[in-house]
């Protein structure tokens, strides 16, 4: 609409453009940082989980940068089996290891491994049901074949074979071959809702306002899903830190000599450390418990917040 | 020249089942469809739910994929794309949707709502973008308030406001309403309409006025076209239409008119189940065998019905 002509019909001109922006303000709906935040208060279990997750991710890393690794991991036939909170604060193994040592390093890599397949299969998984979804047609359906083919691999086996036939790796090759099977689940996901989303007559508006399918697709679609990005996203992060355990407690992991929860948790193979030596391997597994059930609690609470009728805060 | 015209359009959706998931069958949404908007004018159309209104908006402004027939506009035909994007086609032809809560992005505040087709048609810088949105606000009848707000914090009548504001954003020559006043009660049903009207007048936009209720149709049209299970059944001015119904159907629509005097009630009563009778024993005159609306005859230079052969030569005694 030409100004000119706006400017006959409406009483509104420049002069009132500060004045009357400045009253919207005070009239705007709460950002959506806010909302999280009064939801977080309104729920004290999902605080003191999210305070574990932060105080204890930055604790790891930064206490890993006073430990070196190979002196941390050399055995010490001496020292073997010490009881906690005795010359050592966890005990050591079986080597004479310190296990306050060891979580510490095992958690980094641990924790970085599952942070990083995070990072890439959900992006990866969000990218591909964003794109499947939306399309539909042709395109949905050459996606959706090769993803039924990825589907019908045996993901733990070839994983092992993988791993077993490539000679030398660590951790960010590991995480890269992990990559390539972990964003399954996310893109089935992401596409169905996608799927429901582009029929909204929003999509259909910014179509005819002229809005690229690029903008569309990841300004306009991706944030009504968020939600759902965002608890998915979670729950993956706890599920990778049981990916990485898995594999290095049946042997097929990080490397040998590189600490993580697994290795760890794999010392509960042998049963004397079951029952005579619980620090060994009780302390990396309850570690890894009280992780992930505060990951799917801090998951839980951005999902009531970005979903208005489940707020239990006030506003 | 005609504005728009619109050329034979059929919109077809397959219909997929079975094991394989194979196209089966076909819904003929719209089913051969003519019709030519002038500028300035408020074109009407009119029919039941499922009679294919919406589908012939949609392909209107280049939602839908028409299966056969052109869509003209400045000469070229628009169900093709890349016409589309030459002409900047929706900078002048732009819809207010049935559904106004669907169709306002949840997640985006009202300003960048309503500045979204500006954005992409218009380079306007900070300042002169917001004064924009805000003086359509103002025009729609909203406060300055609602610039940072989302949709769910509005009344059903102001998001329908909201909606307008924005396919009045980039000045266009014609908006297809879909329905815009259905969802809303009578008190709200007139403001709107009332604010569309004057919007009209003042920037002298066309609308194409989907409606399947002809009571509202009368104050804002000048041409109304009746459709039904995807074909039109009459055309005609309103006029024509109120004063002079020929098909069946539309005297079936006319009938379900609501009658709004007490007294009026029980004869209104009668009348309509008068004319559903007539229209139920000459059904099987007014369509073919398979059930499809007869093709269009002229009666009058305005008047065009769908009629069967025998009417048509009553009609010329
Ligand atoms: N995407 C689609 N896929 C398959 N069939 C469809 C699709 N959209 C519409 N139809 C069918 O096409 C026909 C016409 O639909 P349309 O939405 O145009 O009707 P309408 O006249 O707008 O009805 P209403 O008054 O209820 O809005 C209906 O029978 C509907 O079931
Ligand atoms: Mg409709």
């Amino acid at each position: 609409m030409s100004q000119n002509q706006l400017d006959n019909q409406s009483s509104i001109d420049k002069a009132d453009l500060e004045k009357l922006s400045k009253e919207a303000e005070q009239e705007a709906a709460p950002s959506s940082l806010r909302i999280v935040w009064n939801e977080f208060k309104a729920d004290k279990v999902a605080l003191t989980a999210a305070v574990i997750i932060v105080v204890f991710i930055l604790f790891v890393m930064i206490a890993s940068l006073f430990i070196n690794q190979s002196q941390a991991m050399s055995t010490n036939i001496m020292d073997s089996y010490d009881k906690p909170f005795s010359q050592f604060i966890l005990g050591t193994d079986q080597g004479g290891r310190s296990v306050a040592k060891e979580l510490i390093m095992g958690s980094k890599n641990s924790i970085g491994i599952a942070i990083g397949l995070t990072v890439i299969s959900s992006t990866f998984g969000i990218v591909f049901g964003l794109v499947s979804g939306y399309f539909g047609g042709i395109v949905d359906n050459i996606m959706m074949r090769f993803y039924d083919f990825m589907m019908m691999l045996p993901i733990l086996l070839f994983i092992i074979v993988v791993v077993t036939i490539i000679p030398s790796y660590n951790a960010i090759t590991l995480t890269l071959i992990l990559s390539v099977f972990y964003w399954l689940g996310t893109a089935r996901l992401i596409r169905a809702r996608t799927m429901s989303e582009s029929k909204k007559d929003y999509v259909s508006a910014s179509k005819t306002s002229g809005t690229s399918t690029f903008k569309i697709i990841f300004r306009e679609i991706m944030p009504n899903i968020s939600s759902l990005i965002i608890v998915d996203t979670m729950l993956s992060f706890a599920e990778n830190i049981g990916v990485e355990t898995t594999l290095s407690f049946l042997g097929f992991g990080l490397p040998n000599g590189t600490p993580s929860l697994g290795t760890m948790i794999s010392n509960a193979n042998d049963p004397n450390n079951i029952t005579q030596y619980w620090w060994t391997w009780l302390i990396a597994a309850i570690e890894i418990i009280i992780l992930t059930i505060s990951i799917s609690y801090v998951g839980q609470v951005i999902r009531r917040a970005s979903d208005a009728s489940q707020r239990l805060s006030d506003d | 020249m005609s504005l728009i015209e619109v050329k034979d359009l059929e919109v077809h959706y397959p219909i997929r089942s079975g094991f394989w998931n194979r196209v089966t069958d076909e819904v003929l949404a719209v089913d051969g469809l003519s019709l030519n908007i002038e500028a300035g004018e408020t074109y009407g159309l009119v029919g039941e739910s499922g009679s294919g209104k919406s589908t012939t908006g949609k392909s209107i402004v280049g939602l839908e994929k028409p299966t056969r027939g052109q869509i003209l506009y400045k000469g070229k035909d628009i169900t093709k794309p890349r016409n589309r994007r030459e002409l900047d086609y929706n900078q002048d032809v732009q819809m207010i949707f049935q559904d106004s809560l669907s169709s306002l992005n949840p997640r985006k505040r009202i300003e960048d709502i309503i500045a979204e087709p500006i954005r992409n048609f218009e380079h306007l810088d900070k300042n002169q973008e917001k004064l924009r949105v805000l003086q359509l606000l103002d025009i729609v009848g909203l406060d300055a308030d609602a610039l940072y707000k989302y949709p769910h914090q509005f009344s059903g009548g102001q998001r329908q406001r909201i909606g307008v504001a924005r396919a009045v954003a980039t000045n266009p020559k014609l908006i297809v309403a879909d329905e815009p006043v259905s969802a809303l009660d009578l008190s709200v049903q007139a403001q709107v309409l009332n604010f569309m009207k004057r919007i009209q007048r003042d920037f002298g936009i066309s609308y194409l006025f989907i409606s399947h209720d002809l009571g509202v149709v009368r104050h804002m049209c000048d041409n109304i076209a009746i459709m039904h299970r995807g074909r039109l059944v009459e055309i005609g001015t309103r006029d024509d239409i109120y004063n002079h119904p020929m098909h069946i159907y539309t005297k079936r629509l006319l009938s379900a008119i609501p009658e709004t005097s007490v007294e009026g009630r029980a004869e209104a009563r009668a009348h309509r189940e008068a004319v559903e009778r007539e229209f139920q024993e000459n059904q099987s005159r007014y369509y073919d065998k398979d059930g499809k609306v007869l093709p269009l005859v002229d009666v009058t230079d305005t008047h065009k019905v769908a009629l069967p052969a025998d009417e048509i030569d009553k009609e010329d005694k």
